[in-house]
């Protein structure tokens, strides 16, 4: 398609392309799209719709990102009209990927993550997803927010779990009960990246806000983080730095004056219970399941993704969720087990929840790794650790790999019990690709940054080594703990012997 | 050209020579509004184009040259903008 004017003022703000890397991009990528799925709900009919364009143009392959986005790589700029005018069409917007740009600018709102079984989780505090929705309309294409200092990622989480990851998002709304009484608390200013002040947890507020309050709260908090974040310098432009030089108390202050009440005061617990998303679990809705289809990494090709919406056709509501966790759940379910022996002749189920909560980056388009890149050696351990382990250990342990490319951690590494971030180490006119080995963070009741245990491990002795791991865990775990308090009561130095494969 | 008037369109800076600020755009708007520029400009004509979205800067002068473009210069003026002489192929 020729651009004319009028088409480009129809999609600047609301959809552009992201640029895929180098140096070591090997995947001949320039350009990726990345599809805005808000809350991460979407038809069967429009994804398979998205299957199509990625049969079309991205070699029938997709990915789902842990913002519930869908990611498409080798798009050509000159297809991208086409494209835009496709997805107009369904109703989906980009990101407006401005991260590029040297300054602190063109940042915009991220896709608002939500629980992805809002509405139909058992025993949920509130739906999020209305509230994700109306927010995600309020932001996309609104040209009052299309240059803020930098990138802007709000959660919602409903169902009183850490499912959405809350403690790495700028701005996070948690479902609380206070008394009789439903609502949010805020949590601010959390980021895994390396900008300044580095990697943050998101502090908690400590205020409740009805849920009626909430949008405007939203609103006035990424308008707080336009006016007045930091434009000075890029690394010091993400809302941590203003949290981080506020702190929270000045940060109330204004959002109260912004929204014109006061906040009640909150003082429980964030999180009042463990994300129980994986597998096939029982809906709200008595005789309802939904089934979790585990796709370790996010990658899916066009057939899979036209596969997965015939069924959820079949035996669901001819809906969809994209979950924070690179996986797609199929909701609405009565007929579980037909469904899951389709299902089964393509994805592993019998695996233990390390296989649906685990996550890895596109390094090899990013361009950040060599072989093995972070999504193929995130399947690598995974697999091995499974011939290795009784997934009822492994559930036992609480694991969860996450595999980064580089010091950006979209995947968040130092937040899982075990985090893998790549470092690249060169040998004359070779580059080897190593991992620098974390242990012991986490999300959800009590969030941890991980501790570096070792650095520059060879990518080949990774698995080794955490099967080392393991079995020092079995051996010493005290009752029922979980690897990230087992990782947590010991040393670097005893960490440093569990993970030796020599068998010291 | 100017976003505000909403046209995307270059501006003569001289008599066959023009000049075309996407500045604040992102992929892939700098490299389509180029090449639609191009095709409406004569054999011979010069077009600088002012723009500071490194991936653009990186990928137009290459798919320029494949189109049979002559670009003639790539400078920096500062750490955030970049400026793309070009010009147009015999037609």
């Amino acid at each position: 398609m020729e651009a004319s004017s009028a088409d480009i003022e129809r999609f600047v703000g609301r959809y552009s392309l992201g640029r895929d890397g180098t140096p070591l991009n090997t995947m001949g990528s320039l350009h990726f799209l990345r599809v805005k799925v808000p809350g991460g709900l979407i038809t069967c009919t429009n994804f398979r719709q998205i299957a199509e364009l990625a049969a079309k143009y991205s070699k029938q392959q997709a990915e789902i990102t842990d913002r519930q986005d869908i990611q498409l790589h080798w798009i050509g700029a000159e297809d991208a009209l086409d494209i835009f005018s496709a997805m107009a069409e369904l109703g989906f917007t980009t990101d407006m990927c401005g991260q590029s740009f040297a300054g602190a600018r063109y940042g915009d709102v991220r896709n608002i993550v939500s629980c992805p079984v809002s509405g139909i989780e058992r025993d949920e505090i509130l739906n999020s997803y209305p509230l994700v929705k109306a927010l995600s309309n309020f932001f996309i294409g609104n040209p009052e927010f299309l240059d803020l200092p930098r990138k802007f990622k709000i959660s919602v989480s409903g169902c009183g779990s850490d499912c959405t990851r809350a403690r790495i998002d700028d701005l996070a709304f948690v479902a609380v009960k206070k008394g009789d009484e439903v609502g949010y608390t805020l949590l601010v200013g959390g980021s895994a990246g390396v900008s300044l002040p580095g990697p943050r947890l998101a502090k908690s507020t400590g205020v409740f806000v009805m849920p009626e309050d909430v949008f405007d709260v939203a609103v006035a908090a990424v308008e707080i983080f336009r006016d007045h974040g930091n434009r000075e310098s890029k690394a010091k432009a993400r809302f941590k730095w203003l949290i981080e030089e506020w702190g929270v108390m000045k940060f109330l202050k204004m959002l109260q004056e912004k929204v014109g009440r006061s906040f009640v005061r909150y003082d429980g617990p964030i999180f009042v219970r463990q994300g129980e998303h994986e597998g096939v679990q029982w809906q709200a809705r008595e005789g309802y399941y939904y089934v979790n289809v585990p796709l370790t990494g996010g990658r899916l090709t066009s057939r899979d993704m036209i596969l997965i919406s015939e069924l959820a056709e079949k035996y669901g509501s001819s809906e969809l969720r994209l979950t924070p966790t690179q996986s797609i759940i199929i909701p609405n379910v009565k007929e579980k087990d037909a469904l899951l022996r389709r299902l089964e002749m393509k994805f592993t189920f019998n695996g233990p929840k390390l296989r649906w909560n685990s996550l890895a980056c596109s390094s090899d388009f990013c361009g950040k790794t060599c072989s093995p890149h972070a999504k193929e050696l995130l399947k690598e351990i995974v697999e091995y650790l499974e011939k290795r382990f009784d997934s009822k250990v492994l559930d036992e342990a609480d694991l969860r790999i996450y595999v980064n490319g580089c010091l950006n951690n979209c995947c968040a590494s130092m937040f899982a019990e075990i985090g893998l971030n790549s470092k690249q180490v060169r040998d004359g006119n070779e580059i080897e690709q190593t991992y620098d080995l974390f242990l012991g963070g986490g999300f959800g009741l009590e969030a941890t940054f991980g501790r570096l245990i070792e650095e520059k491990v060879l990518s080949s002795q990774l698995k080794h080594k955490i099967e080392s791991l393991l079995n020092s865990y079995l051996k010493n775990r005290l009752s029922s703990e979980s690897l990230r308090s087992f990782c947590n009561r010991h040393t670097l130095e005893e960490l440093k012997a569990y993970l030796n494969t020599s068998g010291g | 050209m100017s976003r505000k008037d909403g046209k995307f369109q270059a501006r003569r800076i001289d008599e066959k020579r023009f000049e075309l600020d996407v500045r604040g755009l992102t992929c892939p708007y700098p490299q389509l509004i180029v090449t639609r520029t191009l095709n409406s400009l004569c054999s011979d004509d010069i077009l600088e184009v002012i723009l500071d979205n490194p991936p653009s800067a990186r990928d137009i002068p290459p798919v320029l040259e494949a189109m049979g473009h002559k670009i003639s210069r790539v400078s920096r003026p500062d750490g955030s903008t970049w400026k793309i002489v070009v010009q147009t192929k015999n037609q």
